[in-house]
């Protein structure tokens, strides 16, 4: 394993040299620039920073795409025989150019009845399997709604254009072992925090309140853990469903959880599905520029798949006593 | 305007003030207890439950085990005594006569392996825990239920619109002691 990883940890490295080099010679550019406004160079040599400016950003592109075909490599290669062997009937579907339905599908997602309607829906690196017996699927989601606001600028008016990230993560189905009427969800108090920007958005603040976004009729219900009630609100279409599916130990578990990804987590129960959603803000299969690919690296994808253990296993979806055989 | 017009509108203001908190406290006492009432239905539909399985279990086993079938008979002469109605308290006892015929018949079945293993005995046992599962959520949302309402009623100045609409103190369903005798603690 170490020889295959070292073999796209030099195809990375290369990639990398390019990127740094494209990064050096831009930062050069606007030194250039810097020097010759304060007249430490010439104004002849103005042309420094266009040049250099150009040949930085023709470097970086190759760089990037150097980057994106060992990307795509070791997900194609390597990671996908490695999630593989790591889940029982594991299958991965890693990301493939720039179509944006490649994971769990619209109709999916939104059957988790808690995340409002995308403008623009993008999923990508479905994983799917069975953990203890428990079938799963899971993909990350980039969510984004288009907003137009009027500006005035100069006397004149115009509207502006804006993309809004709402949801970044992972999103998981699970099959759920108990039998119950109507629907429940236990969502953290506020949606994740709101990106503006399509590429390099900045958060600005918390999103609106978590409700869930259907019409069933679902009210909010207060358990008798005021230590749960705080972290999460509930709601249900049949109260006495909420207290038969959240035991105490069920409540601990969704808590532990939660103090993992804190802020972040969302569940919603429906027609025997749990769906659960993890705002992390980040593609979860995808590798980091700079960051030596190694054994180690292999850990955080690891960590990654050890949160569907951590489900299966903390809310004992493997045990099916509930369940008619 | 002279004062006392500006006096007799704030009174005025102030009064309504006040009678529309009462109404609405009075109304959140009135729904809360009709969620308490409700809950303690649930309690109602899962005791019965329960009560229909364990009939059906002991008709599965009488022939194996006869004094625990009459065990079982001495329930359902005691509940036929009672009301239909019961009160908390006589739930909570009507619970545990069938816990400890429940458990009665666990022991004696230990004996008979056979028995253990027939589909229709294990089914049962299935039925039992769901059942319980749903008793435990129902008394789980009655107490939940109740505590809300108490805690509405013992507090200043919710308290008078209780005491007006001569709302009380609700009992807590509680955990059968047997139950309760599991999470006790010996620190001796």
């Amino acid at each position: 394993m170490a020889s295959t990883l070292q073999k796209y940890q030099d195809r990375k490295s290369r990639a990398e040299k390019f990127l740094l080099a494209g990064f050096i010679l831009v930062a050069l550019a606007f030194v250039a620039l810097i020097l010759i406004i304060f007249n430490v160079l010439p104004e002849d040599s103005m042309w420094l920073f266009p040049s250099l400016l150009v040949i930085g950003g023709i470097v970086i592109l190759i760089g990037t795409v150097l980057f994106n075909r060992v990307q795509k490599a070791f997900k194609h290669g390597f990671l996908r025989d490695y999630l593989s062997d790591k889940i029982e009937d594991g299958e991965f579907i890693p990301k493939k150019g720039f179509k944006r339905k490649q994971g769990l599908q619209p109709d999916e997602v939104y059957a988790c009845e808690f995340l409002p309607k995308a403008d623009r829906f993008y999923s990508f690196d479905r994983l799917r399997g069975t953990i203890d017996g428990v079938r799963f699927d899971s993909s990350d989601i980039k969510l984004q709604h288009i907003e137009y606001r009027t500006v005035r600028r100069g006397g004149k008016t115009r509207r502006k254009r804006e993309v809004i990230t709402y949801f970044y993560g992972r999103m998981f189905e699970f099959d759920f072992n108990k039998n119950f009427e109507g629907s429940l969800q236990v969502l953290e108090p506020k949606m994740p925090p709101r990106t503006k920007g399509a590429m390099f958005g900045k958060n600005f603040g918390w999103g609106p309140k978590a409700k869930p976004q259907s019409s069933r009729g679902f009210d909010s219900v207060e358990l008798e853990s005021v230590e749960f009630n705080e972290t999460f609100n509930t709601f249900a279409t049949k109260e006495h469903t909420a207290f038969y599916v959240l035991t105490p130990h069920f409540m601990e578990s969704l808590m532990k959880l939660e103090k993992q990804h804190p802020g972040k987590v969302y569940f919603s129960f429906i027609d025997n599905r749990l769906h659960m959603a993890i705002h992390n803000g980040r593609p979860t299969f995808s590798l980091k520029p700079f960051r030596k690919l190694d054994e180690s690296y292999l850990e955080t994808f690891k960590q990654d798949i050890d949160i569907i253990y951590d489900v299966v296993d903390e809310l004992k979806l493997n045990r099916n006593i509930f369940k008619e055989e | 305007m002279n004062a006392f017009q500006i006096i007799l509108i704030i009174l005025a203001v102030v009064l309504v003030i006040v009678i529309i908190w009462f109404i609405a406290t009075m109304n959140s006492l009135r729904r809360l207890k009709v969620k308490v009432q409700e809950a303690e239905s649930g309690i109602d539909v899962a005791l019965t439950k329960r009560f229909d399985t364990l009939s059906k279990m002991v008709e599965t086993v009488k022939g194996y085990t006869k004094h625990e079938a009459e065990t079982f008979e001495k329930v359902v002469k005691w509940r036929q005594n009672m009301p239909d109605e019961l009160t908390v308290e006589q739930k909570e006892e009507f619970l545990e006569k069938m816990n400890s015929v429940q458990s009665e018949i666990d022991v004696a079945v230990e004996n008979y392996p056979d028995l253990k293993a027939e589909k229709v005995y294990t089914n049962l046992q299935q039925s039992i825990a769901d059942v319980e599962e749903h008793l435990q959520a129902s008394r789980r949302m009655y107490n939940a239920n109740v505590s809300r309402l108490n805690s509405r009623i013992v507090s200043f100045p919710t308290s008078l619109v209780a005491a007006k609409i001569n709302m009380e103190r609700q009992p807590f369903f509680e955990a059968e002691p047997s139950k309760r005798a599991d999470v006790e603690m010996d620190f001796s």
